[in-house]
């Protein structure tokens, strides 16, 4: 008897003519996704960790102060004095009511600093206030 | 004679065969961009600051406050009683358990005092310490009386979550040296 191998009329094939809409998609997930990083950070610091954390809703919303490990402070593109805090995040809080501050504070600072600038804050009236740290499991 | 014909040009096509390359560099570039971690931390409200000779002193009675204080040591005292760091959440647990059905006026103050020389990571501790205690008298709350956690509620629920596991932090008002 002979055997004979059947063999599928189909083809073997991936269809790969898709592929592009299906990379554009991906592309167009992540362009929307990405947000560019614009701010170098000039100062190092090592962030706490914490277990009770939330994610800040809204990104947009966020000001940045950073602490960095010998105590300078940079906001935005700049590092700024202790005392200049209280009008920079009085204007900030002017142009958008609704700011958040997240205070990215290397986790060796002082306390003594972190009230000083807490402090401004009250006094600049931008009062919501993010102690940045990371997610511990 | 001149052939003033013209001649037939190619079809007006253009190769798509290298898209799917030239999309896949677009996407890695925003692939490596990305940074998909989001910010996370532990956040309040500041109270209003309010000039020294404007400031009025209400008295607190005692049971409504939990004072936590913190020296540079990392030592914690909370309401007179040496605990370490860990212990807080469970000894607010039951403080806050206990004023569940008291009005507003009445809820627990919990006021963190930390010296000027205590490090960050330490306070952020004590912070978390009572952000966990919070969090979990809520969700037990929200399991005892609507059987949920707290993510799977109604706003209206949440809200009456919020209302009968009222949290106020407050931080002392740092001492002027002179």
């Amino acid at each position: 008897m002979k055997f004979e191998k059947k063999r599928s009329e189909s083809k073997q094939e991936i269809p790969t003519s898709s592929m592009p809409d299906i990379i554009f998609m991906l592309l167009l997930f992540f362009m929307v996704a990405t947000t560019l990083r614009e701010q170098e950070i000039f100062v190092n610091f090592v962030l706490p960790e914490a277990k009770a954390v939330q994610k800040i809703e809204n990104k947009r919303l966020v000001s940045y102060i950073w602490i960095g490990d010998n105590e300078r402070i940079q906001i935005d593109d700049n590092i700024v004095e202790l005392k200049q805090i209280q009008k920079i995040m009085y204007d900030k809080r002017v142009t958008l009511p609704s700011v958040i501050v997240s205070l990215r504070a290397d986790k060796n600072s002082r306390m003594g600093l972190v009230t000083d600038i807490q402090q401004s804050l009250r006094k600049a009236d931008a009062r919501r206030i993010n102690y940045s740290a990371r997610a511990l499991f | 004679m001149v052939n003033l014909k013209r001649k037939k040009r190619a079809g007006g096509e253009f190769s798509a065969g290298s898209m799917a390359d030239i999309t896949f560099l677009l996407l890695l570039f925003f692939l490596v961009t990305t940074n998909i971690d989001v910010d996370t931390g532990i956040g309040l409200v500041l109270p209003e600051y309010v000039p020294e000779e404007e400031r009025i002193d209400t008295p607190i009675s005692k049971e409504r406050l939990v004072a936590i204080l913190v020296n540079a040591n990392g030592d914690v005292l909370l309401n007179k009683e040496v605990i370490a760091i860990p212990q807080i959440s469970e000894n607010l647990k039951e403080k806050i358990r206990s004023k569940i059905n008291l009005p507003k006026n009445k809820k627990l103050i919990c006021s963190i005092k930390v010296d000027r020389e205590t490090n960050y990571n330490l306070f952020m501790k004590t912070l978390d310490q009572v952000e966990i205690a919070y969090t979990e008298v809520r969700e037990e709350y929200a399991m005892g009386t609507y059987g949920r956690k707290v993510n799977d509620l109604t706003d209206e629920e949440y809200k009456d979550v919020r209302e009968k596991v009222f949290k106020v932090v407050s931080f002392a008002e740092p001492e002027e040296i002179k």
